[in-house]
């Protein structure tokens, strides 16, 4: 099973730059470019649960003690601590089958950190968006902020809510068969709402905030409530929903 | 998909990147899963998506100086065929000026599994109707997206790309 990152990149070079500058603007983006998507590869090797020789693989197994491990997954066992504090434990990489598995953490977090290659002037707005998880910067250049549909878990042929998005978001559900979120209190698969949407400014954290939420149900809303930042949205299975208060929903007409 | 601390199978195996530029969105955009808002009158440019397996490689990116908007004609690509999590599939595309009119799979093939055939007959008409959806609500990218919709969402905006209006 694989992961696909798709990265826009928002340009203001427009029709006006000259060609030179504009030639110039897209090499330098180019090469930042190829920056994110090293730092997508470079956690992907690292993190792999599938690759027996990944770092996280040898942890898994026994081979690398905690104080052995590279400085990014020691880097990513520490906020997956953290999340699972912060998720009241609906949020548990240590409580699977297998041994510890950071890939509900890990996608968002690397997602953030292939955004920070993105300094070029030129540039006005990034979505880096890794299956449905989206990591941002800026907007579409004047001002406006990107706009982000949640699909619809009950009616896929729809959106659900369109959010105003600054920073992250992720969705947890179930959306595709195939899905099983394991409930960290039971260790049986169970998941309480029918889609669970966290937005705030690190994606890594949304990652696993929009997970336990998807198992938590909406009485985890008051979980996020206490989180600076963070704002999240249950579309419950009878297809209610419930949000925090400062959840980013966009106006309901659209341009 | 997803989900992961949790899912037995699941893990970030195999990123691929797809990257776009888009030029400051002109007020004709075409929204689609993925790219949405795409320039309609200078699309930059797209490079290849790599894969952390088989070769590596890296397009630089030239901007297209074009100017002119698209022909407003009806026009229909195939974007090219896309790994996905259960096979390979390439989507095919319609549009009416920069307008999308119709979106569907070009070709499919799951390796024929009662599974994988189970999750493209529930996925793929939902992201065809998606793209649609996207189109009409003005958006850069849809949240709760699934693995299959990624390559979809690839292939398609591949298609976009050739008709000059991704």
């Amino acid at each position: 099973m694989g992961t696909i990152v798709v990265i826009d990149v928002y340009a203001t070079a427009g029709d006006a730059a000259a060609g030179a500058a504009a030639e110039r603007a897209s090499q330098e983006i180019s090469g930042q470019v190829a920056e994110a998507v090293a730092t997508l590869h470079r956690a992907d090797e690292t993190f792999s649960t599938w690759k027996p020789g990944s770092p996280v693989s040898r942890l898994r197994r026994g081979e690398l003690s905690r104080a052995q491990v590279p400085a990014e997954l020691a880097e990513v066992l520490d906020r997956c601590a953290v999340a699972r504090d912060w998720s009241g434990g609906w949020f548990d990489p240590w409580a699977v089958p297998g041994g510890f598995d950071p890939s509900g953490y890990v996608k968002g977090w690397a997602a953030q950190n292939a955004l920070a290659a993105f300094r070029s002037s030129a540039i006005c707005g990034v979505l880096v968006n890794a299956a449905g998880d989206i990591a941002s910067s800026g907007g579409l250049g004047d001002g406006t902020p990107f706009r982000i549909g949640i699909a619809d878990p009950r009616d896929p042929l729809r959106l659900a809510e369109i959010v105003e998005l600054t920073g992250a978001i992720a969705t947890s559900g179930t959306y595709e068969r195939g899905e099983h979120l394991i409930d960290p209190r039971s260790g049986r698969p169970a998941a309480r709402a029918a889609s669970a949407s966290v937005t705030g400014p690190d994606l890594g954290l949304a990652d696993a905030l929009a997970t336990a939420l998807a198992v938590a149900g909406e009485a985890g809303l008051a979980l996020i409530d206490g989180l600076g930042g963070y704002e999240a949205l249950v579309i419950n299975p009878d297809g209610s929903k419930r949000r925090t208060k400062g959840f980013p929903v966009a106006a309901v007409s659209s341009a | 998909m997803r989900r992961a601390p949790i899912v037995i199978t699941a893990t970030v195996v195999g990123l691929i990147a797809v990257i776009e530029f888009h030029t400051r969105p002109s007020a004709v955009s075409v929204a689609n899963i993925p790219a949405a808002g795409a320039a309609a009158t200078s699309p930059a440019t797209s490079a290849p998506a790599t894969r952390p397996t088989s070769k590596s490689k890296s397009k630089s990116a030239t901007p297209k100086a074009s100017t002119a908007s698209p022909p407003s004609s009806t026009r229909t690509a195939t974007g090219p065929q896309v790994n996905y999590s259960w096979g390979v599939l390439s989507v095919s595309v319609t549009v009416s000026g920069t307008k999308i009119t119709k979106v569907g799979i070009a070709s499919l093939d799951d390796g024929g599994n009662p599974r994988s055939q189970s999750i493209d007959q529930y996925s793929i008409p939902q992201l065809e109707q998606q793209a649609l959806a996207a189109q009409s609500a003005n958006i850069q990218g849809v949240s709760g997206a699934s693995y299959t919709s990624a390559g979809f969402q690839q292939s398609l905006q591949a298609a976009l790309q050739k008709l000059g209006v991704g």
